[in-house]
C-alpha cells in the first residue's frame, strides 16, 4: 500500500457519506456544464433559424406600431434589394377558442418563395397558395398540433380586424421554425374593401438582400428612407433580430449563471464541512500519525488529496452525465422538429474543462481548512486532549 | 533488526527539565526540575498515580512534545534544537511509538497499519511489505496479516501495534500504558513482548504504567508524583508498595 491506497481507504471508511458528498458536487458540476452550454446553444439555434440576407423592417417605435404599406414597394425599388415582402398580423383564433393559439400572418404571397427560399416550401404548394384567395400555408408543428391536413377547410376570426376569414390549407412549411399560419393579404385586404375599410398598413418588412455583402448598406438605405416620415424605421438582419428576441433569455442565463457559482459555493461549504466531520473523527489516528513520524506537509497532503480525489472523481461523473444528456437530447432532438434546435447545445472541450476545474477548485477549497487545522495542531496538544 | 547491543553509554539524558502548559486560565506545572538517565539496551518504567506527570516525561522523551526548561538529549540529539517537522522526521527514525488504545488504521489490514511509518522512507512497495510481514512473525502474527483491526482480538491489536513500533528498527520504543486497555493474560504477553525486543533485539524500551505487573518484566524504574521525579525515600516506599502488588519475583530496581 502507497500513499494513494491510503488516501483511497480513508474515502471508502464511510461509502455513504462519501457518496453523497460525490453526488452534491456531480450535480453542481453537471448543471453548470449545462448551463455553460446554453450562450453556444442560443448562437446555434439562431444561426439554424435565422438567415444573415434576410432583414427585418419594423417601426422604430415598436413591434405593435405599423407602417405604410407602400413601404414594400418603395424598398424594393432600392439597389441590392432581391424582394420585400409585407406581413401583417391578423391574430386569427377559432370561434370556439376565442383567443389566439398560434401566431398567424397576412402575407403577400408571391413574394414567399423569394424572400424565403430557405424555407424550401413545396413548389405545388407554393403555387396553390398563389392562385387561391383564400389559400393558407402553415407550420408542420400546428398541422400536426391540429391533425390537419392539406385541402382541409378551417375559419378564423381575426380579434383586430372585424373580419372571419374562411381558409384552405393549401401547404405546409416543412421545417422546425415557426408553427406560424400564413394567409394572402390580398384576401385579407379585399375583404376589408368589402366591408368599406382599407388595409394599407405593414407590421414587419421582409428584405431578401440579393448579397451579403450589401446587408449594412441595404439597411442603411431602408433607414434613409423613411427619416423625418410619420413612421421612421428599424432594420437589423434576421438573425440579429432573434438575437435581439433571445436577449432576455441571455439575462435569465447570466442569473441563472450567478446562481450556480452560488450553488457551487454551497458545495463548497457542504464538502467543507463533511470533511471538517471526517478530519474530527479522525482526529486520534492523524495524532498517532504525526506522532510516528508523518510530517505536517504529509498530513495536509493527504487530507487534501482526499476531498480532490473524491471531487474530480464526482466532476468526471458530472461531466460524463452532462455529455449523455446533452447527447441524448441531440439525437431526440434529430428526430423531433419542435426539439431540433436544441441539438445545439453541446458539451465542448471547453466545458468539459471548465467543469472539471470547477470540481478540483471544490475539492481544493473544502479539503483545505480541515486539513490546515489538522495539519498545524502540535501532536502533544492532540494526543493530550484525545488519549 | 539490528543486533543487540547493550552498551552504559545513556540513550536517554534528561537535565533538569520542566514541562508547563496552559488549559483554559490556568497554569499546569506537568513535570519539574526532572534529571534522569535511561541506558542503552534497558526496559525502563515510568510509573505513578493519574497527573504525576509519566506521560508528560514520556511524550519528551520521544520527542512529541519539547520542554520548557531543561534539556533533553536521546540518542546523542539534543531534541531542544529541533522544530516540529525536524522531530517528526526525528522520530520516523529514532522512536516506536505503542498506545493504550492500540490506534490502528481501521481501514487496513494488518499488514499495512505495520508498513504505515514505512511510507516515509525511499523503501520499495516490495521491501515495505516484506518487512512489514517480518515485524508482524517477530510478535506472533504471521497468520493474522490481512485481517483488519476489527477482526482482531486486544492482545492481537496491540501486537499489531508493537510490530508498528518496530518495523522501522528505531533505537527506542515507547509504551504509553501498552497493557491498559488488556485482560492479564494479554497484559503479561504484551509485557514479555516487549521484554524480548529488548533483550534479542538490543532495543531501549520505555513505558509508562499503572501495572503492578511490570516490575516483573522492566529493569528499571521511575516513580513519579505530581510532576516530581521522586527520590530516596519517598522512591523507595512507592517501590515497595507496588511491589507488593505485583505477586511475584520482581526484576526492577527503583531508581
Amino acid at each position: 500500500m502507497g500513499f494513494v491506497g491510503l488516501v483511497w481507504a480513508n474515502l471508502l471508511r464511510n461509502p455513504l457519506r462519501s457518496l453523497l458528498t460525490a453526488g452534491a458536487v456531480a450535480l453542481a458540476v453537471l448543471l453548470v456544464c449545462i448551463l455553460l452550454t446554453m450562450p453556444a446553444g442560443l448562437d446555434a439555434l439562431i444561426s439554424r433559424i435565422a438567415s444573415n440576407t434576410r432583414i427585418s423592417v419594423v417601426n422604430e417605435a415598436g413591434l405593435v406600431y405599423t407602417m405604410p404599406y407602400a413601404y414594400a414597394r418603395k424598398i424594393r425599388a432600392l439597389p441590392g434589394v432581391e424582394d420585400a415582402m409585407a406581413q401583417m398580423w391578423f391574430g386569427g383564433a377559432f370561434e370556439e377558442e376565442g383567443r389566439v393559439t398560434f401566431p398567424n400572418f397576412a402575407v403577400e404571397a408571391d413574394r414567399v418563395e423569394t424572400v424565403f427560399p430557405d424555407w424550401n416550401i413545396a413548389p405545388e404548394g407554393m403555387a396553390d397558395f398563389r392562385r387561391y384567395r383564400d389559400g393558407a400555408i402553415v407550420g408542420r408543428e400546428t398541422m400536426k398540433k391540429y391533425g390537419w391536413k392539406i385541402g382541409d377547410r378551417i375559419t378564423l376570426r381575426s380579434t383586430i380586424w372585424p373580419v372571419a376569414l374562411d381558409l384552405r390549407i393549401v401547404a405546409e412549411i416543412p421545417s422546425d421554425r415557426a408553427p406560424v399560419l400564413w394567409l394572402n393579404r390580398d384576401y385579407l385586404e379585399q375583404t376589408l374593401e368589402a366591408m368599406g375599410r382599407k388595409l394599407g398598413i405593414a407590421g414587419i418588412i421582409w428584405v431578401k438582400v440579393r448579397d451579403p455583402k450589401d446587408v449594412n448598406s441595404v439597411m442603411l438605405r431602408i433607414e434613409e428612407l423613411t427619416k423625418n416620415s410619420d413612421a421612421e424605421t428599424s432594420t437589423q438582419t434576421e438573425k440579429s433580430f432573434f438575437s435581439s428576441f433571445f436577449g432576455s433569455l441571455e439575462g435569465f442565463v447570466t442569473i441563472l449563471m450567478t446562481v450556480t457559482v452560488l450553488v457551487s459555493l454551497c458545495i463548497v461549504f457542504i464538502a467543507g464541512n463533511t470533511a471538517s466531520m471526517a478530519v474530527r473523527e479522525r482526529a486520534g489516528e492523524i495524532a498517532v500519525l504525526k506522532a510516528i513520524g508523518f510530517p505536517r506537509r504529509v498530513i495536509f497532503s493527504m487530507l487534501v488529496a482526499e476531498t480532490l480525489l473524491l471531487a474530480s472523481l464526482a466532476g468526471a461523473a458530472g461531466v460524463g452525465l452532462a455529455y449523455a444528456l446533452t447527447t441524448a437530447l441531440r439525437e431526440v432532438a434529430a428526430g423531433s422538429a419542435q426539439l431540433g434546435p436544441l441539438g445545439g447545445f453541446i458539451v465542448t472541450r471547453g466545458v468539459v474543462i471548465e467543469g472539471l476545474v470547477l470540481s478540483l477548485a471544490i475539492g481544493a477549497l473544502a479539503g483545505f481548512v480541515p486539513a490546515f487545522g489538522a495539519a498545524r495542531r502540535p501532536v502533544a496538544e492532540t494526543l493530550r486532549e484525545i488519549f | 533488526m539490528s543486533e543487540p547491543s547493550v552498551g552504559r553509554e545513556p540513550l536517554i539524558r534528561l537535565e533538569h527539565v520542566s514541562r508547563r502548559y496552559v488549559r483554559g486560565v490556568d497554569e499546569v506545572h506537568a513535570l519539574e526540575d526532572c534529571s534522569l538517565e535511561v541506558s542503552q539496551g534497558r526496559f525502563a518504567a515510568f510509573m505513578g498515580p493519574s497527573g504525576s506527570g509519566k506521560s508528560t516525561l514520556l511524550n519528551l522523551v520521544s520527542g512529541i512534545d519539547r520542554p520548557s526548561d531543561g534539556r533533553v538529549f536521546v540518542s546523542g540529539q539534543l531534541l531542544n534544537e529541533l522544530d516540529e517537522d525536524e522531530l517528526a522526521a526525528w522520530r520516523a527514525r529514532h522512536v516506536g511509538l505503542i498506545f493504550q488504545f492500540f490506534n490502528l488504521i481501521p481501514v487496513l489490514s494488518a499488514r499495512d497499519n505495520v508498513a504505515l511509518p514505512l511510507l516515509l522512507s525511499d523503501l520499495s512497495r516490495a521491501e515495505r511489505t516484506r518487512r512489514a510481514e517480518i515485524a508482524l512473525r517477530v510478535v506472533g502474527l504471521e497468520h493474522r496479516v490481512d485481517h483488519s483491526p476489527r477482526t482482531l482480538s486486544g492482545g492481537e491489536q496491540q501486537r499489531v501495534a508493537i510490530a508498528r513500533a518496530l518495523v522501522s528498527d528505531p533505537d527506542l520504543i515507547v509504551a504509553d500504558e501498552p497493557t491498559g486497555d488488556l485482560d492479564a493474560k494479554n497484559a503479561e504477553a504484551t509485557l514479555d513482548l516487549l521484554r524480548q525486543l529488548k533483550e534479542e533485539f538490543g532495543k531501549t524500551v520505555v513505558m509508562v504504567t499503572h501495572d503492578p505487573r511490570a516490575l516483573r518484566f522492566v529493569d528499571q524504574v521511575f516513580h513519579l508524583d505530581k510532576g516530581l521525579l521522586l527520590e530516596g525515600e519517598e522512591a523507595r516506599r512507592a517501590h515497595d508498595a507496588l511491589a507488593l502488588a505485583a505477586g511475584g519475583p520482581v526484576r526492577a530496581r527503583e531508581v
